[in-house]
């Protein structure tokens, strides 16, 4: 066999093994959208669930999912990107600083119902929140924290030491530096990083399962105590614990088609800004 | 007037600069040639502090700028470079403003004086003859000049700061023949106001440009001596060998 | 202007100096030869040191120039140019020298003027003077248009020369008492037709600089 004809065996083996993953995303998301789009309705988007699940639309879980992005985001963005600073600007390459990265590697890896048992003793019991949109954010803040540390990371050793040195050198401090060059520099990459791991949180169902996830709950929250409803969980809940499984069937393909929505702004969002922001 | 005394510098265990002693005048360009790794960039930068920024290294000896020890613990770092500019070897403009990217020293120092840092940017830009190619664009990404007008800008961005000293780190050794002799032209003319150190691979240029060449070779200064002597009749034959080419 | 070019034009200059120098020095040779004027002919002997120090420094700054600035094409001719026009002035003045020294020996005042005349010395002069200061036009306004003209005036001065050994042969066969004098004449114009022969090698310098055409030993100049 010669160069030629290996090279071409090889290619058309690549290339269906590309078309076979591809055509399996777009089977899952075909699948949903076939059997979700029917009930998809601005009465579905905007009522709480009625007739024990096989009515009514998904309003409280839309908002509870909002509002636990928003609660992690907060508690995720600012420790994250901050550490990521600390880590890849100041904190030079020692013992320490290798063993914390390789944690944080490790934090990333800890499967997310392991997450949810720890928020649910430390957060709900020890430190008496209950469950709460407090605790979930937390919970999954935590969650999320490794990838946003490691997104930044990545996103602030892509800009060329050159920067730094010249920086440096023209008699600005580290602060300076990190604040007017690197950071604004990064900063599209960050917002991506961010992105998605907001895509991530906002799938996530077993942190929330013990810290904050209500089974049914038709009211808003008022507070960061309150209980709220969260898309996926509700999903799973119509899925194999509703009242009547068949008939709230085309409910769970309709929540799954709305949170598949939602990552799937977001992560165009993340391009779109990616793109938007690049600069240079 | 800028002075090493006996300077041994190392990496780790490894000894890349060995006992070196010179006197660097006002108002001249010295060179520094010698084959790569010799010490000679890291000679320079001896000079502003820069190998502080590389971990696990140590420094004897006594680096004096004007007789003042610039590694003593009363000097602030970043007062230091602002009196000692650099330029490097790729340049490296911020993704800024062409006008932004030659207040950028001015900013960091504080200056808010917008009338004092419009004056400044044109005068460095003059100086840096860069000023006729970039006066109708100053708004413009700095990214959009070419690699030699880059390098022109980031030396107007280390005259903004009014340094006495520019220590230059292969400035030219990215750039097309036309462009590295606009840079010599500008270092020819810049060391009327300014003290220049500059590195060069290439011993060409550093014959073009400097007048006293120095000559480092496995982290031993061979010889530093006036550029016509060096290039003419050198004391050392280690010297010799390198400049016509013999070596190694 | 690139401060290499800079250099050059400095070197350029200090040849334009010493041109002028060589050229007054011909100039009063050739008065105090005419005139015997003593007094003019040790100026002329006194101020040869300075010829000799240009060279020298014309010689130094073009080796600096060629060590630091490795001049190619035009501008490498130009400094191989400017480094044998400055030793063939020199010699020039060497030649001037020369006949100074004759005057100042005073040997023999008794050589009549008319002789003088009739060897047509001061035609000879006049024409390696003309020659001279010509090729400094040729150099200084980068014009090679003069070159032929340069050259054919050195056939002139030729020509003078091997008519003036006649003269003079049939002179001193008249008058035998003045062979010494005779025989230091024809020396000096021996050295007046040299320094017409180092003039055209100058034009040809100048033409290997200008038009890179190698004139050397070629026989084909008009």
């Amino acid at each position: 066999m010669n160069k030629k004809t290996s090279q071409q065996i090889a290619f058309i083996i690549f290339r269906i093994l590309g078309i076979f993953v591809v055509g399996i995303l777009f089977w899952i998301l075909g699948f949903i959208i076939y059997n979700g789009i029917g009930v998809i309705s601005w009465k579905f988007l905007t009522e709480p669930p009625s007739e024990g699940m096989t009515g009514g639309g998904i309003f409280p879980a839309i908002v509870g999912t909002l509002c636990l992005i928003a609660g992690s985001s907060i508690v995720a963005f600012p420790l994250g990107i901050l550490s990521a600073i600390y880590t890849s600007e100041y904190a030079g390459n020692g013992y320490i600083i290798k063993f914390i990265r390789i944690m944080t590697n490790n934090l990333g890896g800890i499967p997310s119902i392991i997450f949810g048992l720890f928020g649910m003793s430390l957060f709900v019991n020890t430190l008496g929140f209950g469950d709460s949109i407090l605790a979930g954010s937390l919970t999954l803040g935590l969650l999320c924290l490794p990838l946003v540390i490691r997104t930044t990371e990545e996103a602030l050793k892509a800009i060329p030491d050159s920067f730094r040195t010249g920086s440096l050198a023209l008699g600005a401090s580290k602060l300076q530096t990190v604040n007017r060059i690197i950071l604004p520099m990064a900063f599209p990459n960050i917002i991506t990083g961010l992105i998605l791991s907001i895509g991530r949180i906002s799938g996530e169902t077993a942190p929330i399962l013990f810290t904050v996830a209500a089974y049914f709950l038709p009211k808003l929250p008022t507070s960061i105590f309150d209980q709220v409803m969260a898309l996926p969980y509700h999903l799973y809940v119509i899925a194999v614990s509703g009242t009547d499984l068949e008939a709230s069937r085309p409910i769970a393909y309709g929540t799954a088609l709305v949170l598949i929505v939602i990552v799937l702004i977001m992560n165009l969002m993340a391009s779109f800004l990616r793109r938007k922001l690049k600069k240079y | 007037m800028i002075e090493a005394k006996n300077v041994n510098f190392y990496y780790g265990n490894f000894q890349a600069l060995k006992d070196i002693s010179m006197v660097m005048d006002d108002h001249t360009v010295t060179a520094f040639i010698g084959p790569s790794g010799c010490g000679k960039s890291t000679f320079l930068r001896l000079f502003n502090r820069m190998n502080e920024l590389i971990a696990n290294t140590r420094l004897t000896g006594e680096c004096l700028v004007n007789g003042e020890n610039i590694y003593q613990k009363s000097i602030d770092v970043t007062e230091l470079r602002k009196k000692i500019g650099m330029v490097f070897q790729k340049p490296n403009p911020f993704p800024q403003s062409i006008f932004e990217n030659v207040a950028y020293g001015l900013r960091v120092d504080g200056v808010k004086d917008k009338h004092f840092i419009k004056q400044r940017v044109e005068e460095s830009l003059v100086s840096a003859a860069l000023w006729n190619e970039v006066k109708d664009k100053l708004k413009k990404s700095a990214f959009e000049l070419s690699g030699g007008q880059q390098q022109r800008l980031c030396i107007a961005r280390a005259l903004a700061i009014s340094p006495s000293i520019i220590l230059m780190d292969e400035p030219a050794s990215a750039l097309d023949p036309i462009s590295t002799s606009k840079i010599e032209d500008l270092i020819h003319v810049l060391k009327k106001d300014y003290t220049i150190v500059i590195v060069t691979h290439n011993m060409q240029q550093a014959a073009r440009v400097s007048d006293k060449t120095g000559f480092f070779m496995l982290g031993t200064l061979i010889e530093y001596n006036d550029t016509r002597k060096m290039f003419l009749n050198p004391e050392k034959e280690e010297t010799q060998n390198y400049i016509t080419g013999r070596f190694g | 202007m690139k401060h290499t070019e800079e250099e050059l034009i400095f070197i350029k200059e200090e040849l334009s100096q010493m041109w002028r120098l060589v050229l007054s020095q011909v100039e009063k040779a050739k008065q105090s030869f005419l005139n015997n004027d003593i007094e003019l002919a040790r100026e002329v002997a006194s101020r040869e040191k300075r010829v000799d120090s240009f060279e020298l420094k014309i010689d130094s700054d073009c080796e600096n120039y060629i060590a630091l600035y490795n001049p190619v094409a035009i501008d490498l001719r130009l400094v191989l140019s400017l480094i044998k026009i400055s030793s063939t002035l020199e010699r020039i003045a060497d030649f001037a020298e020369g006949i100074a020294r004759y005057v100042i020996e005073d040997a023999c005042k008794a050589l009549a003027n008319d002789l003088k005349e009739e060897l047509r010395v001061e035609t000879m002069f006049d024409t390696v003077i003309e020659m001279l200061s010509d090729s400094y036009v040729a150099l200084d306004s980068e014009n090679t248009r003069l070159s032929g003209k340069i050259l054919s005036k050195d056939e002139t001065v030729d020509e003078i020369y091997h008519n003036a050994v006649k003269i003079l042969a049939n002179y001193l066969r008249n008058n035998p008492s003045e062979i010494e004098c005779g025989l230091q004449t024809i020396l000096v114009m021996r050295k007046i037709e040299r320094i017409g022969d180092h003039c055209s090698n100058i034009v040809e310098e100048i033409v290997f600089y200008i038009d890179a055409k190698v004139l050397k030993h070629s026989n084909d100049h008009e």
